[in-house]
């Protein structure tokens, strides 16, 4: 992140100067004051580093969802089952839900948007249904799993492309509770 | 049908042309049948009225384009009424309008009184026979123009044995920013209202078989629940809830409707009698089952199942037996929407990936289409009398809601504010 916002930086820089430079060139040479930028030394923070346990205390629900501590998984066009390569991911999201037991999490399907708006709501069903089914068969309790669909009414990605219908095709976990 | 319509129905094919065989009449009244040529000139207005020339002219093209539209009937172009005498409303040089090709010749009268009130009369003529056929007068406030001009089109419409069409109103989703809500319009897209003023979103509004109710599914608490708004009272219903719950229909017989559920895990279709409440689950089905949508009877309704692979139309009864496919062809079929003659579906088909709305003919079991690869069209929905659909598409970037006739023709936008979908035309008009 602060990398980043550097390379901002000095990219706004660049291009302030250069437009100076022209300026200069052009119009009658009227001195402008020197902003004097000063950089800021780049500091090492050494973060603690926090067990697992430590980041789920400190952290609200928003963070947690923000953070996408559960991944989201994808699905194929107009299908529900869930694909070899997505095991990976519910995996890992039913590990951590069973780590922390008091958190109650809703899952939501999501269609791209080749298909109606009626049986999107029942595909995307279909797809949360399957997420859950999947992780009550990794051990957790299917009752703190609730379900929601909301079709192609919510897409995750404007594109018209198959990438982007791949990322709409989706099951979002929601942490409602920790 | 009975006797008085009828005899109306044999009125207008006297009128337009020999009649054929008595057995033909019904189908040829609602397709083929030639238009009726209808003249209407500049009406006369009195002082008041010019002075504010927008309200005439709006009375005057509101009127013009609900009789081009109803494909009952066929304008005269006004170009041409530059080649006969002025009309005078006081003498009718009917041989003057003959030779113009007008059978019906519509005489206009509009006052605005001293109160800013409108009076709009109107008197019809038979132009071979010479013969005044009938006549009315509307009154209203300055800002009903527009219905004063629709009702004036509808009596026109009852006076040739055929349903009110132009007052008639749709419901739809209009999006614009966050919020998705209910809004509903008159048939020509003018006159919005909307309804709901929930920041969730709302889906898939319909009308019930009294136009007084409005069901829909909102998110408002976080799922997808059926609602039900009485337009009259205010009041909103809690219809159904838990799982996903939407897609509802009102019958057109007795006080029930079919919609989806989920509240048992899986999409179903169910029936509730709206007077006790009671709940009937009509499929039994691990696969996907959604969009019912009545037949005009009552008796039958179409619905969506993926029990096939991939999602198709079907037909039941309406105590869920007797569950016959209808669709053979293509992967996925949606939205069936049962003409008001009940010889029709009209439903949406993807093919690769293009979305177009086809109509099957149940009788000749003909599938016709009916947009061509132009854009998304979804959501088809007949007007009350079966010569027209509308239905949302994204062929100008944004979805709108466009209008088309029953043979494809005619396709024009009705909205363009916004984003607008889903739309429901009334089944019905009183």
């Amino acid at each position: 992140m602060k990398k980043w916002m550097l390379l901002v930086v000095a990219v706004s820089l660049v291009l302030m100067f250069s437009a100076c430079g022209k300026k200069a060139a052009q119009v009658a040479p009227v001195q402008e004051p020197v902003v004097e930028k000063v950089e800021e030394p780049v500091a090492q923070v050494e973060k603690p580093v926090l067990s697992e346990e430590e980041l789920f205390q400190q952290k609200s629900l928003e963070e947690l969802n923000r953070d996408q501590i559960l991944k989201r998984i994808n699905f194929d066009f107009d299908k529900y089952e869930i694909r070899d390569d997505m095991k990976a991911i519910l995996q890992a999201n039913a590990n951590w839900l069973l780590k922390f037991p008091s958190v109650e999490v809703l899952i939501e399907g999501h269609c791209d948007e080749r298909g109606t708006i009626e049986y999107n709501i029942a595909l995307g069903e279909k797809r949360a249904e399957a997420a859950r089914n999947y992780l009550a068969s990794l051990g957790l309790n299917a009752a703190k799993v609730k379900i929601i669909s909301y079709g192609k009414s919510k897409p995750l990605i404007p594109g018209v492309d198959e990438a982007s219908y791949f990322q709409n095709r989706r099951a979002e976990f929601v942490i409602t509770k920790k | 049908m009975n006797m008085r319509r009828t005899v109306l129905t044999l009125a207008v094919l006297l009128l337009a042309w020999n009649a054929p065989a008595q057995d033909e009449i019904t189908i040829r009244i609602k397709e083929g049948m030639p238009m009726i040529p209808v003249a209407l000139p500049a009406f006369q207005i009195n002082d008041a009225a010019v002075q504010k020339g927008n309200i005439p002219a709006t009375i005057y093209e509101t009127l013009w384009k609900d009789l081009e539209f109803s494909r009952i009937f066929k304008m005269v172009p006004r170009e041409h009424y530059a080649y006969i005498p002025a009309f005078n409303p006081g003498s009718i040089r009917f041989k003057d309008w003959a030779s113009l090709q007008a059978n019906i010749l519509i005489s206009g009268q509009l006052e605005i009184t001293a109160d800013d009130r409108l009076i709009f009369s109107f008197k019809v003529y038979e132009v071979a026979s010479e013969r005044f056929i009938f006549g009315r007068n509307f009154g209203g406030k300055k800002d009903l123009a527009r219905l004063i001009a629709h009702k004036a089109a509808d009596e026109l419409l009852k006076h040739f044995g055929e349903k009110p069409l132009f007052t008639s109103k749709i419901v739809y989703i209009s999006e614009s920013g966050n919020d998705r809500d209910v809004y509903i319009m008159d048939y020509d897209g003018h006159r919005p209202t909307r309804i709901t003023f929930s920041s969730a979103l709302d889906m898939l509004p319909s009308w019930s078989a009294d136009n007084e109710k409005i069901l829909y599914t909102s998110y408002r608490n976080l799922s997808p629940e059926l609602f039900m708004f009485n337009i009259y009272s205010g009041k909103t219903e809690l219809i159904s809830s838990g799982g996903s719950n939407y897609a509802a229909d009102w019958s057109p017989v007795g006080d029930r409707i079919v919609y989806t559920s989920s509240k048992h895990g899986n999409a179903e279709i169910y029936l509730k009698d709206m007077k006790t409440g009671q709940e009937k689950r009509l499929t039994f089905n691990p696969a996907i089952d959604t969009s019912p949508c009545w037949s005009p009877s009552g008796r039958e309704i179409a619905f969506t199942s993926q029990r096939g692979g991939t999602p198709q139309i079907y037909i039941m009864d309406s105590e869920g037996s007797n569950i016959r496919r209808i669709t053979m062809e293509g992967t996925y079929h949606d939205s069936p929407a049962w003409s008001p003659d009940g010889m029709r579906l009209a439903f949406v088909s993807r093919i690769e990936n293009r979305f177009d709305i086809y109509i099957y003919n149940l009788k000749s079991n003909e599938i016709s289409k009916l947009t061509e690869n132009a854009g998304r069209n979804e959501n088809p929905s007949w007007s009350p009398d079966g010569r027209h659909l509308a239905f949302s598409s994204n062929r100008g970037g944004r979805y709108q809601i466009y209008l088309v006739d029953y043979d494809g023709r005619n396709v024009q936008p009705i909205t363009a504010a916004g984003e607008n979908k889903m739309p429901k035309w009334q089944k019905s008009t009183k």
